[in-house]
């Protein structure tokens, strides 16, 4: 048994790209940047001893699940979620909605998706996946980090579902209950932006938004002494490549699609000073992308001394400074609308 | 970034990039993971090397399999204990293998399910022969031109079954 109407699509991002894609199968025709833009997705934040990771890691978009929340709040979009105690109930439940031909959402960890290649599967709880439907022991998937439907055991799809640690997804499991017959795009366009620049601007911690982005630049020099030997430096450094550009974020850690956002919001608000900022964080983003490609090589070449380090470092800085420069224009360009 | 600049090739690893297109609108383009076309040789040399250096340390008694998997899939201690259901000392001690000793059966079935390796794989290292080393099965999934090893659960929780065989050409 499978939904078959439902058309399985890759996104960029792995949140924006499955409520992008319910959202368009109950009916409402909207992209992934929008979805994305509105939703306020585009963050920074810096972490340099935190305990649930073990070495100094960063983020590039908001809190996971915050954008379904978003999305509620700002375009009206209404979601069934149910979270379990108990693993039973939560499989119960979730082939009952598959039944009903209910397309439904899932948040899991994605160490346990065999068909994730396994250079990529880290335990990381908040992975989101769309269920379709249900052969024999296996459940259909439409993953938007792969380019086909794809099947899934269901003793890894309940350990993925049902995993411990940081952020456990406890079951959690959501579909479309509601789509507004009209929606005021302009205002969700100004509520997501504002909220953006906010974030990236002044949240009042140091290693959030712009500042976050000058403590990674202040810190990252210090990562040798806390990796293991060069070769863990090496991985901790070349995984700043897989955070910027392979974890599903549309390329330069959001930047690229965040950038295709104010281009479509640029038409739909008609102001076109919006257009000009697409372009500007357009090439941010290539600054993030050039300096993700700078720590691949220098990873790869065990090129990791004090003075590389720096470099990397005053490239970092010089995002901090773009970012500070570019949210305070599109916070301004927003604010007289 | 122009589309052209973005595109790699790599079909194990595909995924969605936002790019300016030719008439300067931007939008998705489906390509391959950069990082994976050029760089994945050097993940797999790295993971090599390290887990040849725990199974080192786990062979000479300084630590246990707990610590050797916690490292390997990359977790925190606390990130360990609080998947596994227990203390962060608790796991510190089983680091050790006199802490390790003390690990009841369910706990170390628990480890396990966070691994994601069968019960009896928290008391052996399965190694398998690649071009004449003796290479990890956890590292290298079954990737040996002759012969074949598949572990699989069963219902019962405690039990896994271990298949060697050849290979069918």
């Amino acid at each position: 048994m499978i939904i078959e109407k439902f058309k399985h699509k890759m996104a960029a991002h792995c949140e924006s790209g499955t409520i992008t894609s319910l959202i368009n199968h109950a009916g409402l025709r909207i992209s992934e940047p929008l979805v994305f833009g509105i939703s306020s997705g585009l963050f920074f934040g810096y972490f340099h001893k935190m305990k649930s990771f073990p070495f100094p890691t960063f983020i590039v978009r908001n809190k996971p699940g915050q954008m379904r929340v978003n999305i509620t709040k700002r375009l009206g979009v209404k979601f069934n979620e149910y979270s379990f105690h108990n693993i039973d109930d939560g499989t119960r439940k979730l082939d009952e909605l598959l039944q009903k031909n209910i397309p439904t959402a899932a948040q899991v960890d994605f160490f346990y998706l065999d068909y994730v290649p396994s250079w990529e599967r880290v335990h990381i709880n908040v992975h989101f996946m769309v269920i379709l439907g249900k052969e024999d022991s296996n459940y259909i998937i439409s993953d938007s980090y792969f380019p086909e439907l794809i099947k899934l055991k269901s003793t890894s799809l309940e350990n993925s579902r049902f995993a411990g640690g940081n952020m456990s997804p406890k079951g959690f499991i959501f579909n479309v209950s509601y789509i507004p017959t009209t929606i005021d795009y302009e205002d969700a366009i100004i509520k997501g932006i504002k909220k953006v620049c906010f974030n990236m601007l002044h949240i009042p911690m140091p290693f959030l938004g712009v500042k976050g982005i000058r403590m990674f630049a202040k810190k990252i020099v210090e990562w040798p002494d806390l990796a293991r030997d060069t070769e863990h430096l090496s991985h901790e450094i070349m995984k700043i490549n897989i955070l910027l550009e392979d974890q599903g974020t549309g390329g330069a850690g959001f930047r690229f699609i965040y950038a295709t956002f104010l281009q479509e919001a640029a038409d739909i608000l008609g102001k076109p000073e919006l257009k000009y900022l697409s372009v500007e964080l357009m090439k941010i983003g290539d600054g993030w992308r050039e300096l993700s490609l700078f720590a691949a090589k220098a990873g790869k070449n065990r090129d990791l001394g004090p003075g590389k380090l720096k470099e990397l470092s005053g490239l970092i800085y010089d995002r901090a400074d773009a970012e500070e420069k570019f949210f305070t224009k599109l916070g301004n360009a927003v604010k007289r609308s | 970034m122009k589309e052209k600049e973005g595109l790699a090739d790599c079909p194990e690893q595909q995924l969605i990039l936002y790019v300016e297109k030719e008439d300067g609108k931007y939008g998705p383009v489906q390509t391959g993971s950069y990082l994976s076309a050029n760089y994945l040789d050097d993940y797999f040399y790295k993971r090599k090397n390290l887990e040849i250096s725990l199974r080192k340390r786990v062979v000479e008694g300084e630590i246990s399999l707990v610590y050797y998997y916690m490292v390997l899939v990359d977790l925190s201690i606390s990130e360990l204990a609080s998947r596994v259901g227990i203390s962060k000392s608790r796991v510190k001690k089983q680091f050790e293998p006199r802490g390790f000793a003390k690990c009841s059966v369910e706990e170390l079935r628990k480890y396990a399910k966070v691994f994601n390796v069968p019960v009896a794989n928290m008391l052996q290292i399965v190694l398998i022969n690649v071009e004449k080393n003796y290479e990890s099965l956890y590292i290298h999934e079954d990737k040996t031109l002759n012969i074949s090893v598949e572990q699989d659960s069963t219902v019962n929780p405690y039990l896994s079954v271990t298949k060697i065989g050849e290979r069918s050409k």
